[in-house]
């Protein structure tokens, strides 16, 4: 392992101070540095411009407005996970930002981080995959939207333009009747990557599945929907022998790593892909249900 | 002397002071608070920074290393190579195949070749990168069975085996024919890697012509200073070593403290100047020694009353690069061969060999971790062919007083294997939580595992251990040892033993850092003999100071000297009241009336042999026992495994403080969870391919099992003080095999090798492997 090597660091405590400092050749945000930190010490950052963004306070917020959840993306896991709104409108994403790293991990890392770091097993890209997440990108000349989706590129890769910011992340509050659940494994029970992660949400209109959104990660280049999933989904009246077979799908629809030295064999992947949306999507439909 | 009675027989007293009493750690608020100095808090501004350039190839000739790219990088100061080594370019423990600089060939990806010495880190690692080295590579042997190949090249001069063991006891032929079941299978255990919080570090100051000063974190002091002296082909008085406060060792340190040291200490030595060598995490990880892989074989036959009548063992162990400390840890496997069970008949047959990787060393358990896996899968596999239960199985064989290891070695005291297994059996409900229990896709299992460990070094090897307390004028002692605190808390146990038998208080001492300068060698703190030795030369300190402090009081009081007690920092006479003085006053009267207020402790305890033909003898002075039970649950689906709960139990001789124990006994089962479950090194032709804790995936707090009152059992050995025996490396070797038989237990699945992951697990699940 290296040093860190010779770095110009911004720290700018505006966002549009950031922006321009973004325009910079090379430049790269730093958030919690827990991912950055450790690509620059093995060489798989080439940025010699860092701007730090921990003083952006602008970018840190969580809140609720015209039926939108927005999430700033220096919003800290450690507040994802205790906030009272997210908590209680969306707890699939806090239950995911609680099993990301650990404490001090929580407490350094963000939410935007965790996207942009664009990790195939992300623990927050599945539940805000599932929630219908969109992303909000800026930079010196505007703002777009885009849906979380497209913002993910390949593994460690993003869609992001050069001079472009992950600003905001936002998705509409769901509704009454809805419930989402996340699944985790990993090779310890704290502080663990996920082999897999499986995030799952449903909106029932009496007993018939009208909504459902399913994100599967460190199962693809990328976090994914699995919209098959989904279409089998909708529409239906869901019990347990439905959740069992579109479950098993699974199994044939994720394309998980076959690289050797991987974290888990793609044999082990895909079957655990078929546990884990079997227990995301039954606990998402009880959640579904006391959600009255 | 009986050092298990002092306190009848040399203090006059019934009950303890401190010792048996757990008490809070001297050192326990300047841990907490990080007021704590380690050895990089030493490191001045201005040392140069040493880097070590290390072999790309796992086994290779050298045909050229060209230094001169890297010398000319601004800040650089020297790069040293084999041929600047001033002594020895020899470091081998055991051994002498181990070079300290590669001059000629390499044998492991990461051998280290030179030394770049530069003004700063970015200088050193530009350096270190600039270094050639031009390489004529060799085919690389990678596992055992490669580099016993018929024609395999060879690794060494010698040859790809390094040392080789026996043990014949009895006939094993005959005791196979007089057996009802018999089983054989192969186990096999990994690389560990150590995973201390602190990485290696060495720093080293020169003292004027002919001295060196080196401060390092290590296990054995004079270890260091023999290695340092070898390298800069000086005397041992020429070289001092401190060790500072060590963040964790587990074995690690006792092999790359020396090599650390000496490279700090060459740089520091030829530069005239201040070094430091610190690793980071990839070097600790991928370069420094790890736990021992080994294969072990075992064929074991029992009666049809379950009494074992025969074990024949083949040992493989997987060396690496260099022997290390691999001749004692083949000798402690091949006599713990049988675990901690009377089997007539005995034949071992051990053979260490070399492969181009990463060499294996020193680590908690030395040995008896992987041996205990094979015997305790075993014992739970015959039970089950026999149709018994697992604990009687063990009780039906269990070594007792009158009973032989498998090295014939007679057992004549202090055995408390029996009681061990009795109460882990008896506080876990055991024939209760047998029962199978499911729910949903979970279900629960229950296993046991045992441990008995030697005290000391192996294959009869001499060892003692020195101390020195001193009373100073104000009442207060200092106490001095080179048995090492890495955690574990051993010198504090010394510091008991001490303020037991002088009846000072505890707060009273101060426990000084290790120094070789200023006392005899006390020797290592590795084979679980840092409290049983170490603690015995402080005992023989104390008894002699004692002796002084009452002679003084006898005259004060103009009493008798039996009549006079000591305790609380309080000297009293027994039949007056009155006449009482405190320590702080006796100190000043020693002082005045030339009285010797400091005393030197020396403590050997008796000696062993062994015939080298038969492996059979006296192996080890004593040996501390352990068993431990286990309740699992195994998610069917996904293969994880919980562990619910663990109830360890240990024969520990005496415990001088239960608590320290208690700290070892629960950080050993995160420990051994870690190697049942989790931990493993991968390698890809020789090379690491995880070598940071990111992926070399250790157990985290919240993988920590409830763990019930820890039974401490207490067969006193009699050479000891107060009869304790060591706890640290015995508190890890019963978890393993107690894991194992659990999942074996809830899911029917036994496993012959470790780690096992949820995911090895999820696949015999799937294949039926029952």
């Amino acid at each position: 392992m290296n040093l860190i090597p010779d770095l110009e660091v911004h720290r700018p405590v505006s966002l549009g101070e950031a922006l321009k400092q973004m325009e910079a050749p090379g430049a790269k945000p730093l958030a919690g540095g827990t991912d950055l930190i450790i690509d620059l010490r093995e060489g798989a950052c080439e940025a010699r411009t860092l701007v730090d963004l921990t003083r952006v306070k602008e970018l840190d917020y969580i809140r609720e407005s015209e039926g939108m959840i927005r999430i700033g993306a220096m919003t800290h896991h450690t507040d994802l996970m205790t906030s009272g709104l997210i908590k209680t409108k969306a707890p699939v994403l806090s239950e995911a930002a609680s099993l990301v790293g650990s404490v001090q991990i929580r407490n350094l890392g963000t939410v935007g981080g965790n996207i942009c770091n664009a990790s195939p097993g992300a623990d927050t890209a599945t539940p805000l995959l599932a929630l219908g997440a969109e992303a909000t990108l800026s930079s010196s000349g505007g703002v777009r939207t885009i849906p979380l989706g497209e913002f993910f590129a390949g593994p460690k890769r993003t869609s992001l333009d050069t001079g472009e910011l992950l600003t905001e992340l936002s998705f509409p509050t769901p509704p009454t009747g809805s419930g989402g659940a996340f699944q985790k494994l990993g090779r310890r029970k704290g502080c663990t990557l996920s082999l897999i992660n499986i995030a799952a949400c449903v909106e029932l209109d009496g007993d018939t599945c009208s909504e459902v959104r399913v994100a599967v990660g460190a199962c693809a280049p990328t976090p994914v929907r699995i919209t098959d999933v989904e279409e089998m989904l909708k529409g239906k009246k869901v019990d347990e022998a439905v959740i069992d077979e579109v479950s098993s799908a699974c199994y044939g629809l994720v394309q998980p790593s076959q690289r050797a030295h991987s974290r888990a064999s793609e044999e082990y992947r895909r079957e655990m892909s078929c546990v884990l949306m079997r227990r995301a999507l039954t606990t998402a439909l009880e959640r579904a249900r006391g959600n009255k | 002397m009986e050092y298990d009675k002092i306190l009848e027989d040399l203090l006059g007293r019934k009950e303890f002071l401190v010792v048996g009493k757990s008490i809070i750690r001297t050192d326990a608020l300047d841990k907490a608070l990080g007021r704590a100095r380690f050895t990089s808090d030493y490191i001045q501004p201005g040392t140069v920074v040493v880097k070590e350039v290390y072999s790309t190839h796992p086994h290779a000739l050298i045909k050229r290393v060209d230094t001169s790219a890297a010398l000319k990088v601004p800040g650089v100061l020297a790069v040293y190579t084999g041929a600047d080594v001033p002594g020895m370019n020899q470091i081998g423990y055991a051994i002498p195949d181990q070079p300290f600089l590669c001059d000629e060939k390499v044998h492991f990806i990461g051998d280290p070749i030179a030394i770049v010495c530069a003004e700063d880190e970015y200088a050193a690692q530009e350096a270190r990168d600039a270094v050639v080295v031009d390489y004529d590579p060799l085919p690389a042997n990678l596992t055992i069975d490669e580099t016993l190949a018929k024609g395999a090249v060879h690794i060494h001069e010698g040859g790809n085996i390094a040392i080789e063991s026996r043990i014949r006891k009895g006939d094993v032929e005959k005791g196979f024919s007089e057996a009802k079941v018999e089983i054989e299978e192969t186990y096999e255990t990994p690389y560990q890697d150590h995973a201390y919080i602190e990485p290696d570090v060495a720093y080293a100051v020169p003292e004027g012509a002919g001295k060196v000063t080196v401060i390092g974190a290590m296990q054995s002091p004079f270890l260091v200073r023999e290695k340092v002296a070898d390298v800069l082909g000086w005397k041992l008085n020429q070289v001092r070593v401190i060790q500072a406060l060590t963040g964790g060792a587990f074995g690690g340190k006792d092999d790359t403290g020396p090599l650390v040291s000496a490279k700090a200490a060459m740089a520091a030595v030829k530069l005239g100047r201040p070094a430091a060598l610190v690793y980071d995490r990839f070097e600790v990880t991928a370069y420094t020694p790890k736990r021992f892989p080994s294969r072990i074989h075992l064929r074991t036959g029992v009666d049809k009353d379950g009494m074992l009548t025969a074990t024949k063992v083949d040992i493989k162990l997987d060396c690496g690069a260099f022997a290390n400390r691999a001749p004692y840890w083949l000798w402690r496997q091949t006599v713990h061969a049988t675990g901690p069970y009377e089997v007539p008949n005995v034949h071992v047959d051990g053979t260490a060999v070399y492969t181009n990787k990463v060499f294996g060393g020193s680590y908690r358990g030395f040995g008896d971790l992987a041996v205990h896996f094979a015997v305790d899968s075993h014992m739970d596999r015959l039970a089950n062919e026999l149709g018994m239960d697992p604990v009687e199985l063990r009780l039906r064989n269990v070594l007792t007083v009158g009973k032989r290891t498998a090295s014939d070695q007679l057992l004549d005291h202090s055995v408390g294997i029996e009681e061990c297994i009795r109460g882990v059996a008896e506080a876990s409900d055991w024939a209760k939580i047998r029962e199978p229990r499911r729910n949903g896709s979970k279900v629960r299992g229950v296993g046991i595992g045992t441990a008995h460990h030697g005290i000391s070094t192996s294959r009869g090897a001499p060892d003692w251990s020195a101390a020195s307390v001193i009373l100073n004028e104000d009442g207060s002692f200092t106490y001095r040892t080179s048995i090492c605190e890495l955690g574990q808390g051993t010198p504090i146990g010394h510091a008991k033993i001490v303020a037991e038998i002088v009846g000072a208080k505890m707060e009273a001492f101060h426990i000084e850092i290790p120094d070789t300068d200023t006392m005899a060698n006390a020797r290592p703190t590795h084979g679980s003999r840092g409290l049983t030795l170490g603690g015995t030369a402080a005992a023989d300190a104390a008894l002699k100071l004692r002796g002084q402090m009452v002679n003084i009081a006898a005259i004060l009081f103009e009493c008798e000297k039996d009549r006079v007690d000591l305790r609380d920092s309080v000297a009293s006479c027994k039949d007056d009241a009155s006449k009482t003085i405190s320590f702080k006053e006796l100190a000043r009267e020693m002082y005045i009336r030339g009285a010797n207020p400091a005393a030197y402790g020396f403590f050997t305890p008796p000696r062993r042999f062994f015939d080298p033909e038969t492996g059979l003898g006296v192996s080890y002075p004593a040996y501390t026992f352990a068993a431990t039970a286990c309740e699992v649950e195994v998610d069917l689906e996904t293969g994880q495994v919980e562990i619910l709960k663990i109830w360890p139990a240990m024969d520990v001789g005496k415990a001088i403080d239960p608590l320290l124990i208690d700290g070892q006994i629960h950080g050993a089962i995160s420990h051994g969870i870690g190697i049942a479950l989790m931990e493993s090194i991968r390698l890809d032709a020789g090379e690491v391919v995880n070598p940071n804790l990111t992926d070399y995936v250790i157990p985290s707090s919240m993988d920590t099992p409830e763990v019930a009152e820890s039974i401490l059992v207490e067969k006193p050995y009699r050479h000891s003080a107060f009869g304790a025996k060591g706890v640290g490396e015995p508190a890890i070797i019963s978890i393993v095999p107690a894991i194992s038989n659990a999942i074996y237990h809830a899911t029917g699945v036994s496993f012959n090798t470790i780690p096992i992951t949820a995911e090895r697990l999820h696949a015999a699940l799937r294949r039926g492997d029952r």
